[in-house]
């Protein structure tokens, strides 16, 4: 397992067996993929119960008790069905698509990521009330960005527009 | 039954159809939201069983925001537009009876925002859903997808702007019924035990069935939801 970051937006490249200490990094990051030949198993966490905890933010409780009281070994397959990862190609394309999906997250305006970020966070920390109000003001602070007024710009003007992070 | 320049809405057999016709695209505009905050005042008084909300044309559910609306905002004007905005969509959310998004095409950006706000996600094999707002420097739908998803799912959907077409929206459950897209039944959402909307129980319809809806299928359904 790499890790690649983009934009500040971590990617967790899995190529093989991922297990123990390599999942509990896996699984703080924001997007994984992984080769059809990775496998997955909490076995060998140095926190079982924060693993625990996370995976039952990312898959529900359930599939949490499943993976770390079952003492499962499971292979991308599976993973990709759970939502552990979220995008399995051969071993061969993995280094490809995981530059492609850092490429994508460059090229993208960045204030945005951020928000994103923090509004999922908040999505399972605060009330849906709380996370909606935090969205909301990303959204208006974002609205007004010069980032977005030369995305829009570039749309009606058909060409590639330029950010600035600004 | 009523209607204004880019919306339409009626009721049959005790359930209530919304489309937005805002050719070619259905962005979100202020007629449409006008229209969905008025025919769901109607269909209350109305008492109907169940509300069905889709998209005119065989292209887009709905495209998101109108950014050539947006483009002429000032900032005396921002704060009453993006207030219009929450509010139709606060509209569906609190609605009491079921509302199911028949998605027929694109739903991006807002259009997603206001897919995802239904109670059920139907789709036809052209079902193309993305939370594009990250392409332009925005971002939406963040805590929806994030308590639909898995949150790498959401994540991935978020950050990245991508577009989940149809099949891969039934697998990930951002559609429904899968089931019946499979095997091309009728999709059998029995609304109150009692209302099953035509266009989501006919077997063979684009809305139902997934592999019923073949291209002659795909053309037929929006025209005979309009003339229902």
């Amino acid at each position: 397992m790499r890790e690649i970051a983009s934009a500040g937006v971590v990617i967790a490249v899995i190529d093989g067996p991922c297990a123990g200490a390599e999942l509990e990094r896996a699984l703080h990051a924001d997007i994984r993929v992984a080769a059809d030949s990775a496998t997955f198993s909490a076995d060998g966490a140095n926190d079982v119960a924060a693993c625990a905890g996370r995976l039952a933010q990312l898959l529900g409780e359930a599939r949490a008790k499943e993976i770390v009281l079952g003492m499962r070994t499971f292979d991308a397959a599976n993973a990709l069905r759970l939502g552990l990862v979220t995008r399995v190609v051969p071993a061969a394309a993995l280094a490809d698509t995981a530059r492609a999906l850092a490429d994508t997250l460059a090229a993208l305006p960045p204030l945005a990521l951020p928000a994103i970020r923090e509004s999922v966070r908040a999505a399972r920390q605060l009330t849906p009330d709380a996370a909606l109000a935090l969205e909301h003001r990303h959204f208006c602070r974002l609205l007004t960005t010069r980032d977005h007024k030369a995305a829009v710009a570039a749309f009606f003007e058909r060409r590639p527009a330029v950010f600035t992070g600004e | 039954m009523g209607g204004n320049a880019q919306t339409r809405w009626w009721t049959d057999a005790g359930v209530g159809y919304v489309v937005l016709d805002n050719p070619p695209m259905n962005v979100l505009s202020d007629e449409n939201r006008r229209g969905i905050r008025d025919a769901l005042e109607e269909f209350r008084r109305d008492d109907v069983g169940a509300v069905v909300l889709t998209g005119a044309g065989d292209r887009a559910f709905c495209a998101g925001a109108d950014l050539g609306e947006e483009k002429h905002l000032t900032d005396d004007t921002v704060g009453a537009f993006l207030a219009r905005g929450e509010q139709t969509f606060r509209i569906i959310r609190d609605y009491e009876r079921p509302v199911i998004g028949a998605i027929n095409g694109w739903a991006m950006g807002g259009g997603l925002v206001l897919a995802l706000w239904c109670d059920v996600r139907v789709g036809s094999t052209r079902a193309k859903l993305g939370a594009v707002g990250v392409k332009v420097g925005l971002m939406a739908s963040n805590v929806q997808l994030s308590r639909l998803f898995p949150e790498g799912r959401a994540r991935d959907m978020l950050l990245t702007g991508r577009t989940v077409e149809a099949e891969e929206a039934y697998r990930l459950g951002l559609l429904s019924d899968g089931g019946a897209l499979r095997q091309g039944r009728a999709a059998g959402i029995d609304v109150h035990g009692v209302h099953r909307p035509p266009i989501l129980g006919e077997p063979g319809n684009a809305v139902g069935g997934i592999e019923a809806a073949g291209e002659g299928e795909r053309d037929d359904w929006p025209v005979r939801l309009h003339n229902a």
